[in-house]
């Protein structure tokens, strides 16, 4: 088999004279990938947005497109400039790799990165993540990098190899729902068992919730010295609203609390203690 | 094209005569310590008050019957200790609590009180609400027999809205654009599942042979029943809901003569934001409710007049002596939309 493809590959390529031709040929197929990628990740965008709890799984679809898409826009500009033979694409494929992954190591890295992701889905568009130092909702895979919007609206290239080296948190794992952690502190002497009460009622009334057997809650009371931490663990129905899900709870279940006249703690705990 | 009559014998039950029947063997059944308590569950106008008026017809002097027809509070809730040996029929339970922070004192209360009574009770609840209280409080665990009402298939359907009228009162009539018929049904089937002996209502599809005849070169001349595209019609839209179906043949008639094109089906592409959503899914699950209570529910925080102004406008809800409900022609429009973004469950 090696052997009868020696030949084909030692073969000469039929190098195509560089013509203003051949120099259109290539931009329009540039230019198509381009428009291509462009206009159906924005129709998937689209769709998906309207699809409901199905969004993140059209979403995926987009990354495998672009890497489709730009392969076969390589593959035609290869083809159009060498006409190589099937043998000779092969080998040019692998001596390209090859290539890339001495010179431009860091980028083979990223790319290869972006096949992983697509592949294992350690984490998905629409999952909210954190990545190295950066935490916020995926945007879009790319091929060299991971684009986050980050709470504070701030868009955050990842290099996708940053998967090799760090540990990646996803909250949601594929899923539009994502538990959410409420953390309220209390005074030691007020009556925890109703704070409890009133905080499990401030969530399962909320209008961000959603409860069932797969999406449970959870409310947990743990004494500290100075004070009384009521903890509720929670499913928002769509991550984006993680924050006014939070803030809702928390905000309906001080008012509460003052109400009913169960006190802040004298001595706050550390926000180190707070993400514990 | 005249309609034939249906008699009026019974008509309001057609339809649910299998669960009017599972209610009945529990309420003939021997009493026991613990009285096997009912609730039985249905999406808006699916028909939990006629079953409930039936089954006070049928049982008479026994029956303690109360209709809750607002959101509940310690002091507007009826006595629940009739005396003994009587059957307790709550309509309209969704009432007994509301979605805020201690919203579910009175529902908890009602279920101590049942759990203590040797009364039977039979209890009405909006599946939506059901579902939530369900998820919450494990309300299902309170009720030992659950009936939800099914969803009907085309031919009770016509049953149901033609018992209202007489015979040659309502005419069909094509005016030549008749709409053609699906080649194929969608009916639903009850089934048990195995091990958990779970009900559950499969849907199925069954095929229109004589649609797809007439589709076929060379047969137009066979011909599908033109009350049969009505109402095939109306229960697409209806999806099986006999309460819609018949607001909808209503709406359609005009001096009670109904076509295919006079069936006018609302546009369902909902746009609504987080708080017109949650409004909406409350209003879903009470049936009805005022703008005071919605505001309880709702908070302080969101103008619930704007809101209710764009939904009234809209035409997605409507307002009778200060209540609020959905359009009849836009619940099921509105229940897809909220299910398929979990706004409701």
């Amino acid at each position: 088999m090696a052997d009868s493809l020696l030949p084909d590959i030692a073969g000469d390529l039929q190098l195509t004279a560089i013509d203003l031709n051949l120099v259109l040929y290539i931009v329009g197929i540039i230019v198509i990938a381009y428009l291509l990628v462009y206009v159906l990740s924005h129709i998937l965008v689209l769709i998906s947005e309207r699809v409901g709890h199905h969004r993140t799984s059209i979403a995926m679809i987009i990354p495998l497109l672009k890497i489709l898409i730009y392969a076969f826009a390589i593959y035609y500009i290869v083809a159009a400039i060498l006409q190589p033979s099937f043998s000779q694409m092969i080998a040019f494929a692998g001596l390209f790799g090859a290539a890339v992954g001495i010179g431009l190591k860091d980028i083979f890295l990223e790319i290869v990165g972006g096949l992983v992701i697509i592949l294992e889905k350690p984490y998905q568009i629409g999952d909210m993540v954190t990545l190295g130092n950066s935490y916020g909702e995926v945007k879009d895979i790319g091929l060299r990098s991971t684009k986050l919007r980050t709470p504070a609206d701030e868009l955050v290239s990842v290099p996708n190899d940053t998967i090799f080296n760090q540990p990646v948190n996803s909250g949601n794992a594929g899923d539009i729902p994502m538990m959410i952690l409420i953390d309220l502190f209390i005074h030691a002497e007020s009556d925890a068992s109703l704070a409890a009460q009133i905080l499990r009622e401030a969530l399962v009334t909320s209008k961000y919730v959603i409860v069932s057997q797969k999406y449970p809650y959870t409310v947990l009371i743990e004494n500290f010295p100075f004070y009384t931490r009521v903890r509720a663990k929670g499913y928002v129905y769509d991550l984006r609203l993680e924050f006014e899900f939070k803030s809702e709870v928390t905000r309906r279940t001080l008012a509460e609390f003052r109400r009913l006249g169960i006190e802040s703690p004298v001595c706050f705990p550390f926000p180190e203690g707070i993400a514990n | 094209m005249n309609i034939p009559a249906t008699p009026r014998l019974q008509q309001a039950m057609i339809g649910y005569e299998r669960e009017l029947k599972e209610i009945n063997k529990v309420i003939e059944g021997p009493k026991t310590a613990a009285p096997p308590h009912i609730a039985i569950i249905a999406e808006p106008l699916k028909g939990r008050t006629t079953i409930v008026d039936e089954i006070s017809r049928v049982h008479g002097d026994r029956v303690y019957r109360i209709t809750l027809d607002r959101v509940m509070t310690a002091t507007s809730m009826p006595d629940l200790s009739p005396g003994r040996d009587r059957i307790i029929l709550i309509d309209n339970c969704e009432f007994l609590a509301t979605r805020k922070i201690g919203g579910f004192d009175l529902l908890n209360h009602f279920l101590k009180t049942q759990v203590g009574s040797k009364n039977l009770f039979i209890t009405t609840w909006n599946s939506f609400a059901w579902q939530y209280l369900d998820q919450v409080m494990n309300l299902g665990k309170n009720y030992p027999v659950q009936i939800t009402l099914p969803r009907m298939d085309t031919p009770v359907i016509k049953e149901v809205i033609l018992s209202r009228y007489g015979q040659g009162e309502i005419q069909c009539v094509d005016e030549g654009r008749t709409e053609r018929s699906h080649w194929y049904s969608i009916v639903h089937h009850e089934t048990t599942l195995p091990f958990i002996g779970k009900e559950v209502t499969v849907p199925w599809i069954t095929l229109n042979f004589s649609v797809m005849r007439s589709r076929l070169p060379g047969e137009n001349r066979v011909q599908v029943s033109l009350e049969d595209v009505i109402f095939e019609k109306i229960n697409r839209i209806a999806d099986g809901n006999p309460g819609i179906a018949l607001d909808l043949f209503q709406d359609s008639l005009e001096d009670h003569t109904i076509s295919p094109r006079m069936i006018r089906e609302n546009d369902c592409s909902l746009s609504l934001d987080i708080n017109e959503s949650f409004l909406l899914s409350l209003i879903l699950s009470m049936n009805c409710l005022q703008s005071s209570e919605i505001s309880a529910m709702v908070g302080r925080d969101v103008d619930i007049d704007r809101i209710i102004y764009r939904l009234l406008h809209a035409g997605i809800i409507t307002e009778e002596e200060a209540h609020y409900r959905i359009s009849p022609s836009y619940l099921t429009c509105v229940a897809e939309y909220l299910k398929r973004n979990r706004r409701v469950w």
